[in-house]
Parts: structure tokens; C-alpha cells; sequence
């Protein structure tokens, strides 16, 4: 957001009877720059535009069942705006406000696809002011699964596994570990000044909530995992740092799936080497197990309610009290038109590129010993022949392959390899690359009007389904 | 005449005490100032940049290795790339968290330090030297005069608010 308002001071003194809802909107750049871009004949579009977002905020307030915290949500916001913009002029060595001064809301996704809310997250990231205003927001998704900043989907997944039941693959922009997500998980995300950054607070909040509400004793470990009965891990940690933000999310098990999630992230024979970040896996157990009352739904309140009643940078409970001079929860729907921009970064985080493109470089290495009847016949090996494979994959693509085609392969009639290691090279790792290969191996045949491939060829495409997909 | 002896030892105790410490006083100075480069510029998010010839070295300040403790993966731009003063071009991760690294001034990356890559630990180790992240060629060389000193940045580490960040 951009030091000085009054640039757009003139449209909004237009849009007057929006003026509440614009504070709550101007909180965006992308909306400050719209605003700004806008030349005195444009104001009609412009009022417009703010009364669609508007309605569009009002009817979720209306519906939501937080309207009650409307009224001081309003009062709040129009407070804290005053302050807010000073903080932001002083950007590169800001003050940041005193604890008392710092107001809360808890914000809840209205949306359940992986990517929209990662892109939300991204955008309060990269978009909102958290100086004097903190941010829990909670979310929930469609089963999917969400590998770290740093990781391999196809070491941390079971990538086919995800194809067939359609389950979404997502790449974060936090570290940390692999986790699956389904409506049986809570999604929470806190965001704070960079300087307030406190991952410790966050989780004794969850652990106190928890107690409160469910009377459930839970334990942080060395790993920062909450965990219940000693060791099943109920909750997974991640956090991004930037310069001006930071945010700290985490994971809780309610009533997911677990049969699906170990499926999902099963470690299988892969022969991947990488300095990729790697996760721990640990036993899981869904809080649902231990009290049946909770829900993901009484379980986000139940942290809601805890997270508005403790002051923002120390554990204490401020009680009724401090509830009421919180902002509240409040409904968010994940659209272009309530953040401009959203689509722009959605549709990155949706992509082969992001999601495994962005892979650290990594090898692969197998062999499979050749069946013996695929053997030259008229002659006897001692030892086991074997096809090593090789590959290094750079930036989700095929960089190098090294294929070790064993004697009596060659003795019976395999030629490929020059033809496989042309058309691998530079193809995304991934079934479209043995695609490539069989046309490949065809086209050799063409002069000789052979429409299948042989069974020595087979053998080697087949070698190479079980690399690529990793099973 | 015992106490007269007393009194000598004491003083001669003394004598020692302070010569030892004055001259431990004066190691520990030359060696602060042969160890820290002169020329070493910070920001206020603990990045530091030594330029050589129009070419800059970046790496993170021992302040900041030390907050994000172990690091497990360094994710650095390629050559090539051109960066704006501020601009994110990369990340290091720590326990869970990753951490935007921006560059200090503006410029095309001219090398990445693969060694970090490949054993991201040489950050915590050696911050000042090995663990240097990338270079660049400068295009606004006015930029490090926005910078601070090695003085000024310890006076910003002292400054209230640095005990308990990350």
C-alpha cells in the first residue's frame, strides 16, 4: 500500500456511502492502484465496481453467522485504519504499535480448492498491513496433498496414486514437510509483523484452546508437532519470513481420512537422490478419537474464540473483555473481485511448473534384472543382467539419462539406446516423456512396417514406467 | 612486616592482572579489525554485501544465522538474473520455516555458490566467507551508500526489538 491516500481521495469522497467498506477494502494495494489508476470520468465504472464488492461483502456478512461482530468489526477497522496507514508510510524502519494497540480478527475461507486458498494466503502475504492488526484466518480443503517450499512431489507422494484418485498436488510457499489434506482437516493461518513472528504462541493458543474447550491434553514436542498421548502427532508446523510479514500455518487432524492420508504419502522404491528437504514421518491420530464433540467446525471456533481472547504477543486470557474489542470473525470469499489479483496468483500455484518444476535437482537410479527369456538363447550368463537406468532431472525435466543395457540383452538384439536417450532429454518427468519413448522406438521400425514394439523393447519401456512412476 | 609483604604481593597480583587484560584487550581488537572487512555493507533485514571491482558478494550477517538456526536447504538465483535493490531472489530453510532472501542492491547475478547449495550448513558455519550466497554485477553502484557500516549495524543490533526475532 502506498504511503499517501489522499491520491485516491477523490474517488472515495464519491463512493461515500461505500466509505466503510472501501477502509476495509483499501487495505489492498491492488485496489489502492485501481483506485488511483482511475481519471475523474472513469468514477461511474468505479462506484460500480465498489458497490459489486461491496454487496458482495454485505450479503456474507448478513448470511455469516459472526453479523452480530459487524457493528464492532466497523468501529474497529475505522480506528485502527488511522494508525495503520502511518505505520506503512515508515516502511523501512517502522514502529510497530504497542500490544494493547493491536486488534485481531479471525478470518474464514468460504473456499474448499487447495490452490484458491494457498493463493489467499499468498495475497494477504504479499498485499495486507499486519502492523497493528493480526490475523488468524482458518481454511479447509478437498482431500489433496501439500509438499513443502523445498520438496519432491515424487519422493514425498505417491504421484500415481494422486492421478487415479484425483487428488490435487500442491506445492506451498512455507518450508517444512509433506501433509494431506481433507474436510476432515483444519487449515490455520497466523499472520503477524515479521518482528512478532511467534510460532511457540501459536501452538500454546492451539494447545489451550483445545484444553479449554474439549478439556484434550496435548503436548508441543521438540519438532514444534502437537501432539496427544505422548506421540500421535495431531498437528504439522510451516512458516514463510519476509521482510515485512510473516506467517506461521499449521495442520489439524480432526477426522481425516488416515487410510488415504498414509496411502497418499506411502514411500515406495524410488532410488531418488536429492538434497530436497525431506519429511519425518510420524504416527498420526485424529482429535475426534480422543472426544467425539470435536468438529472441524466447534474445533475452529473453539480456536477462534481462543485466539481473540488472548492479547496479541503474550499468553493471558483477557476474557469477554477483550472479545468484544476484537474485530471478530469474519467471512472471506476467495474471488478476484474481493482481491484483485487472486486469479493471477492462483493460476501459478496451479501449474506443472510451480508444482513440479520448482523440484530440486535430482538423480534417479534403478535396475531390473532382465527376465531370461528376453536373453540372447544360445548362450549362458553367469552373472544377473541387469538394466541400470539412470536419470537426472533438473527443474522437473529430464537432463541426463545413462542407460546399462547388460550383455545378453545386446546379444539378443536390443539396439535403443542412442533413440532413448535423444528423445528423454529435456522432457518433463512424467508418463509424456514414455509416450515419447515408444514413438521413439517405433519410428526405428517404420522402414520395416512393425506397428508394435518387440519384447525386448517392452521391456525396457516398462523399466522405464516403473522410474518415472516411481513404482 | 608480614603485612608489609602482603601488601607487595597484592600489588604485584594487581600489576599482572591488569597487564594481562590490557593485553587481551588489544588482541581481541586487532583481531576484529583484521577479521571484518571494512568494506562490508548491511541492511536492516541482515543481508550484507562486499563489493570488488563493481562486483558484490551476499550473504547473511552471523546475527541473522544465528536466528534461523540450522539451515537444511538454500535456494539461491541463477546467474543471469537481474535483481532490483529489495527484490526476493531466494530462500534459505530452517526448522520448518523459510525465509525470503532479498537482494541488497540492484544488479545481474553472476554466480551462485554452489557449495552452499550442496551443503547448506556452510551458512551457519562460516556466514562471512563460505557461506556467501551470490554475486552481481551492479548497476546502481549508488545504492550502497543507502547501506549501513559494520558500526552502524551493530548499533541497529543493539537497538531494542533484536533479542527475540524468528
Amino acid at each position: 500500500m502506498l504511503s499517501d491516500c489522499r491520491d485516491c481521495l477523490g474517488i472515495r469522497y464519491r463512493t461515500r456511502p461505500l466509505h466503510q467498506t472501501w477502509k476495509w477494502l483499501h487495505q489492498t494495494i491492488a485496489l489502492h492502484e485501481y483506485l488511483i489508476s482511475l481519471s475523474a470520468g472513469d468514477t461511474d465504472a468505479c462506484c460500480a465496481k465498489l458497490s459489486k464488492m461491496a454487496q458482495a461483502f454485505m450479503k456474507k456478512m448478513a448470511t455469516s453467522s459472526a453479523c452480530i461482530m459487524v457493528g464492532l468489526t466497523r468501529r474497529a477497522s475505522a480506528r485502527s485504519l488511522v494508525t495503520s496507514s502511518k505505520a506503512v508510510s515508515a516502511k523501512k524502519d517502522r514502529e510497530l504499535p504497542p500490544e494493547r494497540e493491536v486488534t485481531k480478527s479471525v478470518f474464514m475461507s468460504q473456499s474448499t480448492d487447495i490452490y484458491t486458498n494457498l493463493a489467499l494466503e499468498d495475497w494477504m502475504y504479499r498485499n495486507m498491513d499486519f502492523s497493528n492488526h493480526h490475523v488468524m484466518m482458518v481454511w479447509r480443503n478437498e482431500p489433496c496433498v501439500v509438499i513443502g517450499r523445498h520438496q519432491n512431489p515424487w519422493l514425498e507422494a505417491n504421484v500415481p496414486l494422486l492421478n487415479e484418485k484425483e487428488i490435487a498436488l500442491a506445492r506451498r510457499n512455507s518450508g517444512g514437510g509433506t501433509v494431506y489434506h481433507d474436510r476432515g482437516n483444519l487449515n490455520i493461518t497466523f499472520f503477524t509483523p515479521r518482528e512478532r513472528y511467534d510460532r511457540k504462541y501459536n501452538l500454546e493458543l492451539i494447545k489451550r484452546a483445545l484444553f479449554r474447550e474439549f478439556g484434550i491434553p496435548s503436548n508441543i514436542n521438540e519438532r514444534q508437532d502437537i501432539v496427544i498421548r505422548d506421540k500421535y502427532k495431531v498437528s504439522g508446523t510451516a512458516a514463510k519470513l519476509g521482510r515485512l510479514t510473516g506467517y506461521h500455518h499449521c495442520t489439524l487432524l480432526v477426522n481425516a481420512n488416515k487410510a488415504d492420508l498414509s496411502k497418499a504419502l506411502a514411500k515406495r522404491e524410488h532410488g531418488i537422490q536429492t538434497k530436497a528437504t525431506a519429511s519425518t514421518p510420524s504416527p498420526v491420530a485424529n482429535l475426534s478419537e480422543l472426544d467425539n464433540r470435536v468438529t472441524v467446525d466447534s474445533l475452529q471456533t473453539a480456536v477462534g474464540y481462543e485466539y481473540l481472547r488472548t492479547p496479541a504477543m503474550h499468553l493471558e486470557d483477557g476474557g469477554q473483555n477483550l472479545i468484544s474489542k476484537q474485530r471478530g470473525f469474519q467471512f472471506v470469499n476467495p474471488t478476484d473481485d474481493w482481491f484483485p489479483g487472486l486469479d493471477a496468483l492462483k493460476s501459478e500455484l496451479v501449474g506443472w511448473d510451480w508444482n513440479y518444476g520448482r523440484t530440486p535437482e535430482f538423480t534417479v537410479s534403478r535396475s531390473f534384472p532382465v527376465p531370461s527369456e528376453l536373453l540372447a538363447p544360445s548362450k549362458a550368463y553367469t552373472a544377473t543382467q541387469e538394466l541400470a537406468i539412470n536419470m537426472t532431472v533438473e527443474k522437473g525435466l529430464i537432463s541426463d539419462v545413462t542407460l546399462n543395457i547388460p550383455k545378453g540383452l545386446v546379444e539378443s538384439g536390443f539396439h535403443g539406446e542412442a533413440s532413448v536417450i535423444t528423445t528423454l532429454k529435456g522432457r518433463r518427468f512424467t508418463s509424456e516423456a514414455l509416450n515419447a519413448l515408444q514413438d521413439a522406438m517405433l519410428t526405428r521400425h517404420l522402414t520395416r512396417d512393425v506397428t508394435k514394439l518387440d519384447d525386448r523393447e517392452q521391456f525396457v519401456a516398462k523399466c522405464f514406467d516403473q522410474v518415472v512412476n516411481t513404482n | 612486616m608480614t603485612l608489609q609483604r602482603y601488601f607487595i604481593q597484592a600489588a604485584r597480583q594487581y600489576n599482572l592482572r591488569c597487564l594481562l587484560l590490557s593485553s587481551r584487550q588489544s588482541y581481541c581488537e586487532l583481531r576484529h579489525k583484521y577479521s571484518s572487512d571494512a568494506s562490508r555493507k548491511y541492511t536492516d533485514r541482515h543481508e550484507w554485501v562486499v563489493v570488488d571491482k563493481g562486483v558484490g558478494t551476499v550473504g547473511i550477517s552471523k546475527y541473522a544465522q544465528e536466528s534461523l538456526g540450522d539451515v537444511v536447504f538454500a535456494q539461491l538465483p541463477d546467474p543471469g538474473t537481474k535483481l532490483t535493490a529489495g527484490e526476493e531472489c531466494g530462500a534459505l530453510e530452517s526448522v520448518k520455516a523459510a525465509s525470503e532472501i532479498y537482494s541488497p542492491v540492484a544488479g545481474v547475478v553472476t554466480e551462485k555458490n554452489v557449495e552452499v547449495e550442496n551443503k547448506p550448513a556452510l551458512i551457519n558455519t562460516s556466514c562471512y566467507e563460505n557461506g556467501w550466497l551470490f554475486k552481481l554485477k551492479l548497476t546502481n553502484p549508488d545504492e550502497l551508500k543507502e547501506l549501513m557500516s559494520e558500526e552502524k549495524y551493530e548499533l541497529f543490533l543493539k537497538s531494542d526489538g533484536h533479542d527475540k526475532d524468528v
